[in-house]
Formats: structure tokens, sequence, C-alpha cells
């Protein structure tokens, strides 16, 4: 009963992966092993542009997650009138295409967008900012259509890691004299780790893999890991598509394996 | 977590006191902002689906709908127009959904009766399939597609989007089958009903949700697809392949009305199935 799967997942998945590990070591004419690939787009500025926007938008768009993401869970275990529309409004972008929430912040972040338009008329800035460009404005505008899409994701995650916490753990901390403040940062924060460690994982991980969002917010204009490899393959250029692919793995895998030992040792330590 | 029990959060607290102390009025500001915050972006889609290029284009972008129009929706949703990408999208969708439960189910169980370290490390081994960039997939993927002459076809999608959507069902579908105890499925053999009847009558009604849930998020995960859309169709087009194209022109009106289109569906099956949404579902499995 298992095998479908498991064939599946190995022919379609594993397989696929370690022929882009094998194109990437070989050169497009003469199929000898090389490196050659992995020099070509490392002197590529597209390949360092796409490199240093795929890890800024994961910095910003999985903090801002995080800390909207935790505010939100909080709001949700509270008992108040309300709550089940409030929840389903929270709970509303998890339906939304992702591309689409790339369009959406196309009327926000474009020229004459409501970002600029608002800011204007705080008197904020005299003149409109473009938003659409490479560099922090335009990590800055993925990473927020990333954040309205994937936050009812983490929100989930993080609302079953609340409901986990036994109350009692509450009650002492009252008898003491906790406040609230002291409540969440010594109470609530440690026993929501584990919650907010597999939440800002997999976040991180999508974010790493952004797409959509860059393709219909900025094409080309601000490239990020996955759609420089995309255009690189659509040009012909199959090999040095592959060897970018490596090196998004790699980055994936480097980031995953240096959070758990870090964070999960520190975690370790302090017990 | 118990299946039975569809509603997670509403009924596991007390009802709200009366009254309104100054905390509570914070709380209110607070909440009523953030539901504005996220609702604003739908808001602004509709509103410029039903406005005119010009207005649209507009140096100062009105706030509220002024003069609202169904042009952009005339011209666009003429049926010979919308039928082949949605069409595309709808059959793509389903089919990846069915096939997705069909393999990831009978899976799901075994594995949901394995001993708990194994379990655990299969279940490990599904998340690590996520960390995987769907281009290192895609590339030979495509390379091998178009060999087997499946690129542009609805069968050759389905295959690339089960790819993505059977870690994420039988992830799921694991944490559904595991918090279904065994000892309902001893009875039932006690009581001397077959494997199969103890399956379909025992095990099945109680996993329900959890397979619909399952279900609907590998629909809404194909639905959403544009990578290997992208990578696979070259000229036919899927509803996010619609979408791109539109963007990459620069028309907004037209993205406006195609997302507003494609969003309307998702958004009503999301709404009516979010009472099902467990957030244990989605962390459950993970869980000892």
């Amino acid at each position: 009963m298992v095998a479908p799967l498991f064939l599946y997942i190995l022919y379609f998945m594993f397989i696929p992966v370690a022929q882009s590990i094998y194109y990437s070591f070989v050169h497009a004419g003469t199929q000898e092993l090389t490196l050659d690939n992995y020099r070509t787009i490392l002197n590529r500025s597209q390949f360092n542009d796409a490199f240093v926007n795929t890890i800024g938008i994961t910095i910003m768009g999985v903090t801002m997650e995080m800390v909207f993401g935790i505010g939100i869970s909080l709001m949700l275990v509270r008992a108040f009138r309300g709550r089940g529309i409030f929840r389903s409004i929270v709970l509303l972008p998890l339906g939304v295409p992702t591309i689409v929430a790339g369009a959406a912040m196309l009327y926000f972040v474009g020229f004459n967008g409501y970002i600029n338009e608002i800011l204007l008329d705080l008197g904020i800035i005299d003149v409109p900012i473009y938003w659409q460009q490479s560099g922090w404005r335009g990590m800055f505008s993925i990473a927020v259509a990333d954040v309205w899409k994937s936050l009812p994701l983490v929100v989930l995650i993080l609302v079953a890691g609340l409901e986990g916490i036994p109350e009692d753990v509450y009650e002492a901390a009252g008898l003491d004299g906790a406040n609230g403040w002291h409540k969440f940062l010594d109470h609530t924060i440690p026993l929501l780790m584990p919650s907010i460690t597999m939440a800002l994982i997999l976040r991180a991980i999508d974010a790493f893999r952004i797409f959509d969002i860059a393709m219909v917010l900025a094409g080309q204009s601000i490239p990020v890991m996955q759609s420089f490899v995309y255009f690189d393959y659509r040009a012909g250029n199959t090999n040095t598509a592959a060897a970018a692919a490596v090196i998004l793995l790699l980055m994936i895998v480097v980031f995953v394996v240096a959070y758990i030992f870090l964070v999960e040792r520190r975690a370790e330590v302090e017990r | 977590m118990s299946v039975t029990k569809p509603v997670a959060l509403s009924e596991s607290y007390s009802t709200p006191k009366k009254g309104f102390p100054k905390e509570d009025l914070i709380f209110w500001i607070l909440a009523i902002l953030v539901a504005f915050i996220l609702l604003v972006p739908l808001y602004v889609l509709v509103k410029v689906s039903l406005s005119s290029l010009a207005q649209a284009a507009a140096p100062h972008p009105s706030y509220l709908i002024e003069n609202p129009t169904l042009d952009n929706w005339r011209r666009l949703m003429k049926w010979e127009d919308v039928r082949a990408p949605l069409m595309h999208s709808v059959i793509v969708a389903t089919g990846t959904a069915i096939i997705a439960i069909v393999l990831a189910a009978p899976a799901a169980y075994v594995v949901s009766r394995l001993p708990s370290n194994t379990r655990y490390l299969l279940i490990l081994a599904i998340l690590f399939t996520r960390m995987f960039p769907e281009v290192i997939i895609a590339t030979p993927i495509a390379m091998r597609f178009f060999g087997w002459g499946l690129n542009d076809t609805n069968f050759g999608l389905i295959l690339a989007h089960l790819i993505r959507t059977l870690p994420l069902a039988a992830w799921i579908l694991i944490g559904t089958f595991q918090v279904i105890p065994m000892d309902l499925e001893e009875s039932s053999a006690v009581d001397g009903a077959g494997k199969i009847t103890t399956l379909f009558r025992v095990v099945m009604p109680l996993a329900l949700p959890g397979i619909a849930v399952a279900a609907m998020f590998a629909w809404l995960d194909s639905w959403n697809d544009l990578l290997y859309a992208i990578y696979l169709f070259l000229t036919e087009r899927t509803l996010p392949l619609q979408v791109y194209y539109y963007a990459n022109r620069g028309n907004i009106t037209d993205v406006a009305t195609y997302s507003v289109m494609m969003t309307i569906p998702v958004v009503i099956v999301t709404l009516f199935l979010q009472r099902w949404i467990k957030s244990g579902y989605l962390s459950g499995a993970v869980k000892g």
C-alpha cells in the first residue's frame, strides 16, 4: 500500500534532483565533468542579484511573519465576541492563489500605487518612491506580498502550539505575580518554541523558493533564485540553470541545518 | 486532538465577559485594524477590476470605488476566451486532488500504524522533500515530459503537480489517521468485521474531515501553481499563466479581473471548509 507513493516520489522527485545535480557538473558542449557552470553563473550579476534578493526577502518576510503571526495567534486564543469572523478573515489569504497575492501588491507598490498615495497624503514623502526596483525596496515589496499570503499558515501552527500550553502554567505565573509582558517572555515564548521553530523553518524554506510573487511583481527586473533558474533554462542554458538550482538547494540545506544546530543546541544548553 | 469535533477554536474557551475595560478597547482596535489590513488587498483587486484603465492608471488612485464599470468583465469573460484556461485549471486541479488522495491515503494509513520512531523518521523524510526547490525538479521533468509528448497536456501537468501535492497530502493524512484510536479497529475486528470492512466502515468515516482537508489543499496547490505550468505549458494556458502574461503585458485592469475570477471560487471553497481546517492537521503529525 505504501509502494505506489514511494515509487512515485522516487521516480518523479529524487531522480530529477539527481539529474539536475549531474547536469550542473557537466559541460554543455563536451559532456565532460567540469565546474565551469558554477564559475559562469557566479560571474553573472543577475545571479548575484538573485542570491542577495532571495536572502533579503527571506529575512524580511520571515521576521514580519513571526512577529505578526505571534501577535495574531495570541489574539485568536482569547475569547471575544466575533472571534469566528476574525478567524475567517485571518485565514482568508490561505485560499488566495500566490500569484494573486503578488498581483494585488502591484496596486500598492506601483509608482501610482497606494503605498505612495498614502505616504503622500500623510505628508511623509513629497515625491513618489519607485518601489519595484532591485535593492531593499524591491525585496520589501515581494516580502510584504509573501507575508500576506503566508500569515494564515503561521497562525494555524502557532495557535495549535498556544492551545497546547496548559493553563496551570499561567495560573502559577499569576500567583507569582508575573505581569502580562513577563508572562509572555518567560512562559509563553519558551513553551511555544517548538511551534515557532516549525513555522519558521517551513516559512523560510518556502521563502527561499519564492517564485510566483516575484514573477508577477517584477519579472526579470528583480531576480530571485527560482526565477533566475527558470529564465536561464528558458534561454537554453540547462547546465548553468541546474548549477543555480543546486546552489539554491544548498542554501536551504545550510539554513535548516544551521538553524537546528544553533537554536536547538542553545535551547538544550539553557535547559 | 479528537477527530469527531471539527470546530477547534470556538469550543474550548469560555464565553466573553460583559463590560468594556480599557484593555478590551485596545484589543478591539487592534483586531479591527488587523482584519482591515488583511482584507484591503482583496478589496483593491475587486475595485481595479471594476474601474476603467484610465481610472486605474491615474496618478492618484481613489480609495473608494467610483463609477464602477463591468467593461473589463464583459471584455475578458467571453466564454470562448475563458473556456480553455479555465478547463485546464479545473481538470488539472481536480485530477491532482483525486489521484493525490488515492495514492497518499493508503500509504498514510500504513505509516500511521507504524511504531512511533519509524513513523517520525518517515514524517521527517516527507518534510525533507519540501527542501527541494521546485526548479531543481522541474528542469529534468520538463525535458523528460517533452520527450514523452506531455507538454501542453492536462495529464502531464497533473503528473507534475503530484510531485508537490503527494508529500503534502501524505503529511496531513498521517496526522489524520494516527489520532484514530487502534482500539476502535480492534473492537471492530472482535465483532467479526474483516480488515477491509473495518477500514471502510470505521476508519474512513472518522478520517473524512482530514481527507477533505488534504484534498482541498491538494486542489488549491494545483489551482494556484504557476511554476510547473510555466515549464510545461508553452502554447496552452492555465489561469495562473493568464494572470502572469497579463501582468507581463502591463495591463493592470486585466490582471485584476483575472485575479478576482480565479480567487472567487477558491475563497468560497476555503471559507466553506474552514471549520474543518484544524490547526492540528498541520502540526499533529509531528507530535509524538
